[in-house]
């Protein structure tokens, strides 16, 4: 009788749980698929007006559409450029203004609730491949411009839309309404209001870098769900770098003297987004150059100057991370001829000859690497990959020398590396923690080409 | 000259090179004296031909008190592999006549053969001139002796059917002169041994330290795979 009476009871238990999961899935699958409401914009008074399609051609630089929106070879906006996500590749999309394959056929507000909403025409969801929380910033009258250029000013190219290599079940796109939902700012909540910046210029370069330039994309750490964990400087997080984008580091932007812009002057960052370099630093890695070469080199001054007056406003993270204090006694040492580690051997017959004994390099020739902040780096990917396989400095209209580092994957072993990098982290006054060979060795794999010859070379010591 | 199977020795060498000379490079030098690996095969040279290589260049750069000589440097090594070049098989100059002997230097090479021509001829012609005199090879004579045969080589005394003399051996010394200075990448100037013994820094991109210092430059060679002497 009493077993019965818990049999019958775990029956119900069961189905309980089973009623209980299945509403939870409607609520969720509810929760998707109830309609986002946006607000309707007003329409210019003409969509060809010249200023405004100049005003959103300026626009789109400062976004960088071309960046994903432009395959290589292809045709301004025509998509197709292929992008790793977690899940699978997925594919650019034609923003031209063609009607059967672009988006010539988009309304302004369809426009709109693509690109500040994350919602296609059909109104699935966007993968957040596209920075919509941050575009979510764009004034009304920005979104109106952009519409106007996209429709206007941009050449029609007939190219249909890849469809996504992600297998079933992760290709469905309902569960991206959750992630927008749940994630991607109501554009009217975040509206841009320049009256919590100090003046006029910062608030300017915060709209620039928090809206089109979406910097936090790469720049802002990002939690497991993969939203950024700010979107502005309200987290402490902001632009707080570490994020491995194609490989690469993405700085630290904040005020840290050591692996950040702290010892930067407004004038280092505006030459380094307008030329790719500045007296002590360079752009290092493919995805910063891109965006130098592509967007920020054609800024206007005054914009340039107001990002980097706000970014100078960011405060340093706070808590125990790398340092530097500028100290000679590395140099003195080897300029005595004193090479008494593996690292400083490593360091004045692979090195030294461009960035110099004091590690102060040539400016704007050779980055220095005492207090560089790639070098300082907490993650040391950025600088392990360089050692490995080099780096070109972006060749821009201010300073068109492609100036590059070769690699030395294919001379160095991967203790060697780690070696040398771990000299670069601890001399001179910086402070980063060492570099272990299992890093080097993970990143070495992930390169193509001769890099892998040396890696044969180290196994057969 | 067998051609084919050299040539298929010669790239297997090539491919094996690729990826034990940066090894061989990174282990570092070996000490003063030691003799190169033993079980380095020519692709070029025949048996006997290596024996009189060995045996020339271990005269013309001997082991002494001031450091390994051609032999333990891998100068046979570097000749041999030069063999293998373009230049080995006369494609870098001007091969058609006419062919004036007295020609002056500026005049470029004044022979039908190639350098590869004049090791095979030129060693054969050594050791048999060798052979009618001392009754023995060259590889099989004591140091003495074999400096005089070198020194019979160098002033023509010693007559060769196909070569002169002294180009060929014009050419053996300037060739072993080249592997003993060369960047070890190219098989000789094992272990730096060549520039450790001229002070010679090697591929030292920038010397802006020492500049106007009055002092003696302290750093150790180091060669294009990195290693350092």
């Amino acid at each position: 009788m009493k077993r019965h009476g818990s049999l019958q009871r775990l029956k119900r238990l069961l189905i309980g749980l089973v009623v209980l999961g299945a509403l939870g899935f409607l609520a969720v699958l509810g929760y998707a698929f109830w309609p986002t409401h946006t607000r309707a914009i007003a329409a210019p008074a003409s969509a060809a007006d010249a200023a405004l399609i100049e005003r959103g051609r300026y626009l789109a630089l400062a976004g960088d559409c071309t960046a994903c929106h432009t395959a290589p070879g292809g045709k301004p906006f025509a998509g197709g450029l292929a992008l790793a996500s977690p899940i699978g590749t997925i594919y650019s999309t034609n923003i031209t203004p063609d009607r059967q394959t672009g988006i010539g056929g988009y309304g302004l507000d369809q426009f709109d609730r693509a690109l500040r909403h994350g919602i296609r025409a059909d109104g699935a969801s966007l993968y957040p491949a596209m920075p919509f929380p941050s575009y979510a910033r764009l004034t009304d009258e920005d979104v109106r411009a952009l519409y106007a250029y996209f429709l206007h000013g941009v050449a029609p190219v007939a190219q249909a839309d890849r469809s996504p290599d992600i297998p079933w079940p992760l290709s469905m796109r309902w569960p991206l309404a959750l992630w927008r939902k749940t994630f991607a700012p109501n554009p009217d909540a975040v509206a841009f209001d320049p009256k919590r910046y100090p003046d006029e210029r910062v608030a300017r370069g915060a709209y620039l870098v928090q809206g089109a330039g979406h910097c936090g994309s790469c720049h802002t750490p990002r939690a497991l769900t993969l939203q950024e964990r700010a979107l502005d400087e309200s987290g402490a997080q902001y632009l707080a770098g570490n994020q491995i984008i194609d490989g690469w580091n993405a700085i630290n932007l904040r005020g840290n003297p050591a692996d950040g812009l702290g010892r930067w002057s407004e004038q280092d960052i505006v030459e380094t987004l307008r030329t790719g370099r500045n007296p002590h630093a360079a752009v290092v890695g493919s995805p910063m150059a891109d965006v130098t070469v592509h967007s920020m080199q054609h800024l206007a001054d005054a914009d340039l100057h107001a990002i980097a007056a706000y970014l100078k406003t960011l405060p340093p993270v706070s808590g125990p991370g790398p340092g530097f204090a500028a100290n000679d006694a590395t140099a003195k040492a080897l300029q005595a001829g004193i090479n008494d580690s593996r690292g400083a051997e490593l360091y004045v017959d692979n090195c030294a000859g461009c960035h110099r004994t004091d590690a102060k390099g040539y400016s704007r020739v050779f980055p220095a690497i005492a207090g560089n902040p790639t070098v300082l780096a907490r993650e040391p990917d950025s600088l392990v990959r360089l050692i490995l396989g080099g780096s070109s400095m972006p060749a821009t209209v201010a300073a068109p020398s492609a100036l590059g580092m070769p690699g030395f994957g294919w001379r160095l072993g991967d203790a060697e590396v780690a070696a040398l990098a771990s000299y670069l982290r601890s001399q001179w006054g910086n402070q980063a923690p060492p570099v272990a060979s299992g890093l080097v060795a993970r990143i070495r794999a992930e390169m193509p080409g001769e890099n892998h010859a040396s890696e044969e070379a180290a196994h057969a010591r | 000259m067998p051609d084919d199977p050299s040539f298929t020795s010669r790239r297997r060498f090539l491919q094996w090179s690729a990826v034990a000379v940066p090894a061989l490079a990174a282990a570092g030098a070996p000490a003063s004296g030691q003799a190169p690996p033993a079980d380095y095969r020519p692709a070029f040279f025949s048996a006997s031909e290596w024996a009189f290589l060995r045996a020339a260049a271990a005269r013309l750069i001997p082991a002494d008190a001031l450091g390994p000589g051609a032999l333990e440097a891998g100068v046979p090594e570097f000749i041999d592999r030069q063999m293998a070049t373009p230049w080995a098989e006369g494609r870098l100059w001007y091969m058609q006549g006419p062919f004036v002997p007295d020609a002056p230097p500026t005049l470029g090479w004044q022979m039908r053969l190639t350098p590869r021509d004049v090791y095979r001829l030129g060693i054969a012609a050594a050791d048999g001139w060798t052979q009618d005199r001392h009754g023995r090879v060259f590889a099989e004579l004591d140091a003495a002796a074999q400096d005089g045969v070198l020194q019979a080589f160098e002033s023509g005394k010693a007559r060769f059917e196909q070569v002169p003399a002294a180009i060929f051996f014009a050419m053996l010394l300037g060739n072993v002169r080249e592997g003993f200075f060369s960047d070890p990448v190219h098989g000789g100037n094992r272990g730096l041994a060549g520039w450790k013994l001229i002070g010679f820094p090697g591929a030292r991109a920038d010397f802006m330290d020492w500049v106007e210092r009055d002092v003696a430059y302290p750093l150790p060679p180091v060669s294009l795979s990195g290693q350092r002497g």
